[in-house]
């Protein structure tokens, strides 16, 4: 009987701890393919011509269309920069400066990859189309209500993903990656 | 006691087995979905503008709603594959996907290459032939190598404002896809 019982631990744990471990690596992939600065995070090898298997996994898992490594490079958010659950009942100011890249994009996506912005209104942030300051910084609001300045206005009940696309960007790509720094994903009232 | 500490020690020995055959398996199990997408949308030698992502619609290959996209499939077992035409000097890139999805050949207009495309896409064979000048190609051809027969390329094309997609959108559907003549 005790050894039937052992057996049944044995399983249970080695079910748990194989298919969770699994499940952790191509979902958060913290620990395995992704590189996480503040709130934000990439599978930098998801573009490579040989990524590695958590990477390879991590791409059969999404099924998206992948940029390649010379393309650019996408990171997400599913936090604020305090670490919160980004959720579309509340404002969040995207503040700070962007690596180098030709052109950027910030886009507001559900869980599925389906875009929660206003059906008319814009769908995304653009580098190349956003209000600056005299200064060159720039503040980009997220919310269902209005914002000032860059507004996204996003519609919806739930938490949402945040995703920002460097094209033609060095960033990560060697010498100095570890100083990059992206911008902060404040918080700032909710409804 | 300790017994059962060595039963749960073999557990998760067991369990980090399982872990390392399902990251393994999952690429092979589920690696073509987007290969099965491609075929679907019958782009077999022929460039297909992908409909933009819209608000509240599926966007199961999360495609950036700022950007044109052109697909094309292509076997090369039917001889070497190519992607040519002319694009707009907005910035472009064009990228050459495995059947399993991991990108082999990414590259932008920004490299030097201007408005013009011209990629050869080579099989290990083709390739080898190509290296013993067996095979004639044109000069200047962009070559990459792959190590798949079924690969697919995705043409990303940035509109700089949405006025201008119906034109971008245009010339990628003018692109020129598919083996190059024997």
């Amino acid at each position: 009987m005790r050894f039937v019982t052992n057996l049944l631990l044995a399983i249970g744990v080695a079910l748990a701890f194989g298919f969770g471990l699994s499940w952790f690596a191509v979902t958060d992939g913290r620990y395995f393919g992704v590189t996480q600065i503040g709130p934000w995070s990439t599978w930098r090898d998801a573009g490579s011509p040989q990524p590695d298997p958590y990477s390879r996994a991590y791409i059969a898992r999404t099924a998206a269309l992948q940029l390649g490594a010379s393309e650019g490079l996408q990171f997400t958010a599913t936090v604020d920069s305090e670490g919160r659950a980004l959720t579309r009942s509340c404002r969040y100011r995207i503040d700070g400066t962007t690596p180098t890249a030709t052109f950027w994009t910030l886009t507001a996506v559900d869980a599925t990859g389906a875009l929660i912005t206003r059906p008319d209104g814009p769908k995304a942030f653009n580098s190349t189309r956003i209000a600056r300051a005299n200064d060159g910084s720039m503040e980009l609001y997220v919310s269902r209500t209005l914002a000032p300045r860059n507004w996204l206005e996003i519609t919806g009940e739930g938490s949402f993903v945040l995703a920002l696309n460097l094209y033609d960007t060095s960033s990560l790509g060697g010498v100095g990656s570890t100083a990059l720094t992206l911008p902060s994903i404040i918080r700032e009232a909710c409804a | 006691m300790i017994r059962t500490v060595l039963w749960v020690f073999g557990g998760l020995v067991l369990g980090g087995i399982i872990h390392i055959a399902v990251i393994l398996a999952l690429p092979v199990l589920t690696g073509g979905s987007v290969w099965a997408q491609v075929v679907e949308m019958g782009a077999l030698n022929r460039p297909i503008v992908l409909p933009a992502a819209e608000a509240g619609q599926a966007n199961p290959l999360r495609l950036d709603p700022e950007l044109a996209y052109a697909v094309c499939q292509i076997d090369l077992r039917q001889g070497p594959g190519t992607v040519s035409g002319t694009l707009p000097q907005a910035f472009w890139s064009i990228a050459v996907y495995s059947h399993s999805g991991i990108a082999l050949y990414s590259t932008t207009n920004r490299d030097g290459i201007g408005q013009n495309l011209e990629l050869g896409i080579f099989n290990q064979v083709q390739t080898r032939l190509l290296a013993e000048q067996k095979l004639n190609v044109a000069e200047g051809l962009l070559i990459v190598e792959s190590r798949d027969d079924d690969v697919y390329v995705v043409v990303r094309l940035h509109p700089e404002q949405q006025v201008m997609r119906a034109r971008y959108e245009a010339q990628l559907r003018a692109l020129r896809c598919g083996n190059i003549p024997a």
